[in-house]
């Protein structure tokens, strides 16, 4: 060592670490730099926020509208006549029985007993005056609806005729075109005036029960016996049906007895219709109906169809590419699968047009698939053809989480069971596939918002039906067509007058959607971080 | 049968052993079919959609198809022979036949034919609509995207605001894309007056695909060694020059591969861009009779995705209907098909090279 | 004491310590480690250390894994920073009688003048030029050639200009790993710290490399002060001027090396110097 430092240094100034910066409303620029970042970063939670806000903004006010619309349903008398039209339609479903039965009927006696069809109807001669007779019981009561109906309908238009003219009064008045405002005319509706004609029916309606009960107690009596002793079976079951119809009309009659226009509809009939109608019927001459249970059933059929395939296929394929592919394989498989999750949503549907659905329907014709439930299709777009393609969407989404939950399990899992002797197939069905099993879930899940927030695909393909599907075809209602959330949305916003209820009503569907995915994906995260803590 | 060596650990044929082959062959057949499943719709579009965009003789590629506007296909019986020729050329047609039968002295003859919607023509205005979709909307979400990204990994600290971030973007990246129509049409077209026009879609879009911009941007600048960031912080410099010289560089290939991802997302949506920038039907091109350099950005436009839902759903069918169809299909599936694949040979590339 | 205020930076001629005393004793305090107490989230890593260590010597850090001796080091340019959840909890570190942590220090300028070399050698990927001239290029210099010179200097002060001279724009990614980290060390060098903080600097290089980087040190600490964190006892014990023994987040015995390594007071010092544990 040459060098010596001064034994006592007194410490100079030169270590000169305290600098003030360039700064702007107190920071420097370096921290106006990352306020600028930061700002960013709340970009997603902001565009949720406002997500969350138009969403609203444009549907909250459907309730107040829908309990409008009910409201007028009610004063207008619609419902009153709603009452007795349930009835007359309750009837008209059981005639349609009796002429399934003579359906079958026909087709025994002619493919089994070897009748010529003229025999065939020769031996039914007095079954078929029989549901005439049935189907001629109706006959006033069907009337009676039809004249109420018009009434009701001018009754309601008149109503809204006059809602029309106090919106442009009001719109003139706002303008400050006083004058022109007066010279709109506003004729308040009368109801109880108007009305009186529909319930001074009442008398007359009451008439025409009695009559039906009657006749409907000798027609059950007088039910022809079947030709078939299965058949019998079937006449005896619709004798039930007939009887049970006849025990509603006490509850009708009730309902009629009780029903007063002035009664308010409370608000929460009109959040109860949205959620639990069974209806969703726009642009009716009659009434309009926003019941989301129809498309919601319609949603989760054909996201059930698509998880059905797409679970264990990605799933599978997940479990083979980690655990059994060779390396090869496994640079192959895993590009190509997410080739697939790069299809447009919109191109799948084409094919489902233009090939998939034709392609179900002749297959299910083919002889020895009969006894597949729902075949043969009816209908070449339904729930089926758009769940297939949403689950060839919805597996790249699985496979890829799956794989990567199964990647994460330690190897060391693996390498433990190997050592105390187990198989692969053991070591994978009994270690790594239940260390990875949340993972797996999530990824189901993450999968499943994918396809129940899909739209291009069901509406192309799932049949654009607005009806629930008949279920006591058991499986066959998944070949029926369907109409889902989303597709709604897509197919029906296009075509409504902005601000109005139907518009609304769609901006409300939307609502439920998000709501839905963030459902899903809240639970996809829950079950996530609890398999972290699980393996961490 | 004679068996050379006995010894305990010589492999015998057992039931067990067969069954987990059998297993085996069983998720095989699960991940084969999923690809045989994506190549046979991929086959299927490729096959029928060819003929409307190849053609045999030069220069092999349908320059009409891939260059003009849709127009009707007009369909008529013209002296005993069946032709199909576009509505404009139609036209032309007509007046030259009766220019023709004017010039020899007879009466014009009446042509009646048969029009089919958008069976002829090109879709060429749907391809620039598209392109201009992706690019604005891409450039949007990238710059929004990597400047969240570099908070939330350079800056951020763990936290409940963080995880509050992370807990948006993780939910935003769920919302159904029907949904980012809607809000895009409450908030954009309806609430700001932008009407149905580029710039509403562009925002739509560019909000949908924020998440995986968000998601990649992080992963590639996580990816960056910490090494590179001590290294230079330790070196004096500040946490900007840090991130912008010893951080960024290294994490752009990585962030703009990922992206392309978000690409083929954006090209693909359908449901976003129907109430907000597409149009069934435009004549002009984006820029044509443009009254101000502004209204470029407050215009609807064509695009593919759009024109496919129209032409399969909502035009009636008939034998002519097919060619725009599969053709349309074929291009949109050949340029997303294109973009997904590089990014995808990009990243597995990339992955290679980067090895600090 | 001929020149109290002369800058402590040059290397001047001084007379002989009065007493004669080895250097190390007699050394003025550059960096004054007080009682400082060092949390991470809700684990205390470092308790009521207080050392002094001497001005352009090299002070070394030794310890079983844990210990807080790199803990302690990252304290000195407050990388620490870096690490969510982290905080002083008491006491104070001066230099040169500037106390570090205080409000108005810029931490940009502290790690100007305190550089670091770490663990594992982190060149950039780019080349050895750029690697070197990284730190004077933020600082605005665009002279070419200033900063020629600088990386010419720099790389002698590393030992490593006649290895890479001819290959100055090939990537620093290319050099072997004792060449990587000296780039390291010189790339420091090029910003002239006055003190160098060197977190096991040989810990991933092999014998060869490592003699070269010790030799490195015994050169460097000419004009800077160094502050080595080491596992391996040869090394303190070969370069180190100063030794300091932490155990369990404690500062157990501060002296001069030769006196740790032959004499120590401490029997827990005396156990790891002597390899019966750590």
């Amino acid at each position: 060592m040459t060098t010596e430092p001064p034994a006592a240094a007194v410490p100079p100034p030169s270590f000169a670490i305290v600098k003030r910066r360039l700064s702007f409303f107190g920071l420097t620029l370096d921290e106006c730099i990352q306020v600028f970042f930061g700002g960013n970063a709340f970009v997603a939670v902001v565009v949720l926020a406002l997500i969350t806000y138009f969403l609203f903004r444009e549907g909250s006010q459907f309730f107040g509208q829908n309990r409008q619309n009910l409201t007028v349903y009610r004063q207008a008398g619609l419902e009153y006549v709603d009452f007795m039209r349930r009835q007359e339609q309750a009837h008209t479903a059981l005639t349609r029985g009796l002429f399934e039965l003579r359906m079958r009927a026909v087709v025994d006696l002619t493919e089994r007993q070897k009748l010529s069809l003229a025999d065939a109807n020769q031996r039914l001669a007095g079954f078929d005056d029989y549901a005439g007779r049935f189907d001629d019981a109706i006959g006033p009561l069907r009337g009676m609806v039809a004249d109420l109906t018009e009434v009701a309908t001018a009754i309601k238009t008149k109503f809204t005729i006059n809602e029309d003219k106090m919106e442009e009064r009001q719109q003139l008045l706002e303008a400050g075109r006083v004058a022109e405002s007066e010279a709109v005319k506003v004729e308040a509706v009368d109801f109880e005036r108007e009305l009186a004609p529909i319930l001074g029916t009442k008398e007359a309606y009451l008439e025409i029960n009695r009559a039906l009960k009657a006749e409907f107690a000798t027609l059950l009596q007088r039910m022809p016996p079947a030709p078939t002793p299965a058949l019998q079976v079937e006449v005896e079951r619709f004798k039930v049906k007939v009887q049970a119809y006849l025990d509603t009309f006490p509850s009708i009659e009730a309902n009629l007895a009780a029903w007063d226009y002035r009664r308010p509809v409370p608000l929460w009939k009109a959040f109860s219709a949205y959620l639990f109608g069974r209806q969703w019927l726009t642009a009716s001459f009659w009434q309009d109906w926003y019941g989301v249970v129809p498309l919601f059933v319609g949603s989760l059929m054909v996201s059930a169809v698509a998880l059905f395939l797409a679970i264990p296929l990605g799933v599978g394929a997940a479990v083979y590419v980690n655990q059994i592919a060779s390396a090869r394989e496994q640079r192959f498989i895993k590009p190509c699968i997410e080739f697939i999750s790069a299809f447009p949503s919109v191109v799948l549907g084409f094919f489902g047009i233009a090939v998939l659905g034709e392609a179900l329907r002749s297959m299910s014709q083919v002889t020895w698939l009969q006894w597949l439930p729902g075949f043969p299709i009816a209908e070449r777009l339904n729930a089926l053809t758009a769940g297939c393609l949403l689950g060839l969407i919805a597996i790249p989404t699985i496979f890829t989480l799956a794989e990567d939950a199964l990647q994460n399990v330690p190897r060391s899992f693996k390498e433990a069971s190997y050592a105390l002797g187990a198989t692969r197939l053991q070591t994978i069905t009994r270690i790594v596939v239940p260390a990875g099993l949340s993972g797996i879930i999530s990824a189901v899940l993450l999968g499943l918002g994918r396809v129940i927030g899909e739209t291009m695909v069901v509406l192309l393909c799932a049949g654009n039906r607005i009806a629930i599907p008949d279920f006591t075809e058991g499986l066959g209602a998944f070949v029926q067509p369907v109409h889902t959330m989303t597709g709604i949305v897509a197919q029906e916003m296009g075509e409504v007058v902005r601000g109005g209820i139907h518009y609304r009503a769609l901006f409300v569907v939307g609502i439920f959607l998000f709501f839905l995915s963030l459902g899903i994906n809240f639970l996809a995260q829950k079950i996530v971080r609890r398999y972290r803590i699980s393996v961490g | 049968m004679s068996t050379p060596v006995s010894h305990p650990f010589q492999a015998k044929p057992s039931l067990s052993r067969t069954f987990e082959s059998g297993v085996f062959w069983l998720f095989r057949s699960a991940a084969y079919l999923v690809l045989a499943c994506g190549a046979f719709v991929f086959a299927d579009i490729v096959i029928k959609g060819a003929p409307a965009v190849f053609k045999t003789s030069f220069p092999f590629v349908n320059t009409v198809f891939l260059t003009e506007a849709p127009e009707s296909l007009c369909v008529f019986d013209y002296e005993g022979q069946k032709r199909e020729m576009g509505d404009r050329e139609f036209r032309a047609f007509r007046e030259q036949e009766a220019a023709r039968a004017a010039a020899e002295g007879r009466k014009a003859p009446e042509i009646k034919a048969t029009s089919f919607v958008y069976s002829a023509g090109g879709i060429f205005p749907c391809i620039v609509g598209t392109v201009l979709l992706v690019v604005g909307s891409m450039t949007i979400a990238l710059t929004l995207g990597v400047a969240s990204a570099i908070y939330l990994s350079e800056y951020a600290r763990q936290g409940p605001v963080v995880a509050f971030i992370r807990l948006a973007i993780l939910n935003l990246a769920g919302v159904p894309s029907i949904v980012f129509g809607l809000f895009g049409m409450g908030m954009f077209v309806i609430f700001l007056e932008w009407n149905v026009s580029l710039l509403a879609g562009w925002f739509t879009l560019a909000f949908m695909v924020l998440p995986v911009v968000i998601t990649a941007s992080e992963e590639s600048l996580k990816s960056v060694p910490k090494g590179f960031r001590e290294g230079s912080l330790a070196l004096g410099a500040t946490k900007w020059q840090t991130i912008r010289k010893a951080v960024l560089p290294y994490a752009l290939p990585g962030i703009l591969t990922s992206s392309i991802l978000g690409v083929a997302r954006v090209a693909g949506e359908t449901a976003p861009i129907m109430f907000t920038a597409a149009y069934v039907v435009r004549d002009k091109l984006p820029w044509q009779d443009l009254q101000s350099a502004g209204d470029f950005f407050f215009q609807g436009v064509m695009a593919l995705p759009y024109h496919i839902y129209v032409v399969s759903s909502k035009i009636p069918q008939n034998e002519y209907t097919e060619r725009v169809q599969y053709g349309t299909a074929f291009v949109f599936l050949f340029i997303v098909a294109l973009i997904a694949a590089s990014s995808i040979v990009l990243r597995t590339k990339l992955r290679g090279r980067y090895k600090w | 004491m001929d020149s109290p205020t002369k800058s402590l930076r040059s290397v001047s001629h001084h007379p002989a310590s009065p007493d004669g005393k080895s250097t190390a004793a007699v050394a003025p305090t550059l960096i004054d480690i007080e009682n400082l107490d060092f949390h991470y989230g809700a684990t205390q890593a470092l308790h009521g250390i207080s050392l002094k260590v001497p001005d352009r010597q090299v002070t070394a850090f030794i310890g079983p894994s844990g210990c807080g001796k790199s803990t302690l080091l990252r304290c000195l340019n407050r990388m620490n920073d870096l690490i969510d959840g982290t905080r002083i909890g008491a006491g104070s570190i001066k230099i040169r009688g500037v106390d570090i942590y205080q409000r108005d220090v810029d931490v940009i300028e502290l790690r100007k003048r305190v550089g670091m070399v770490f663990q594992k050698s982190n060149p950039f990927p780019k080349s050895i030029y750029e690697n070197i001239t990284y730190g004077l290029r933020l600082q605005g210099v665009k002279d070419k050639g200033r900063l020629d010179e600088v990386v010419e200097k720099s790389l002698r002060g590393a030992a490593l200009w006649d290895e890479v001279k001819d290959r100055l724009h090939a990537s620093g990614l290319g050099l072997s790993g004792g060449q990587q980290q000296r780039l390291c060390i010189a790339r420091t060098i090029a910003v002239e710290p006055e003190i160098i903080l060197m977190d096991e600097p040989c810990s991933a290089l092999d014998p060869i490399a490592t003699a070269k980087v010790e030799e490195l040190i015994h050169e460097l600490k000419l004009k800077y002060t160094i502050v080595i964190v080491t596992h391996n006892m040869q090394q303190a014990a070969r370069c180190s001027d100063k030794t300091a023994f932490f155990y369990l987040g404690k500062l157990v015995e501060f002296a001069a090396t030769r006196t740790i390594f032959m004499n120590p007071e401490n029997p827990q010092t005396e156990a790891y110097v002597s390899g019966r544990f750590g």
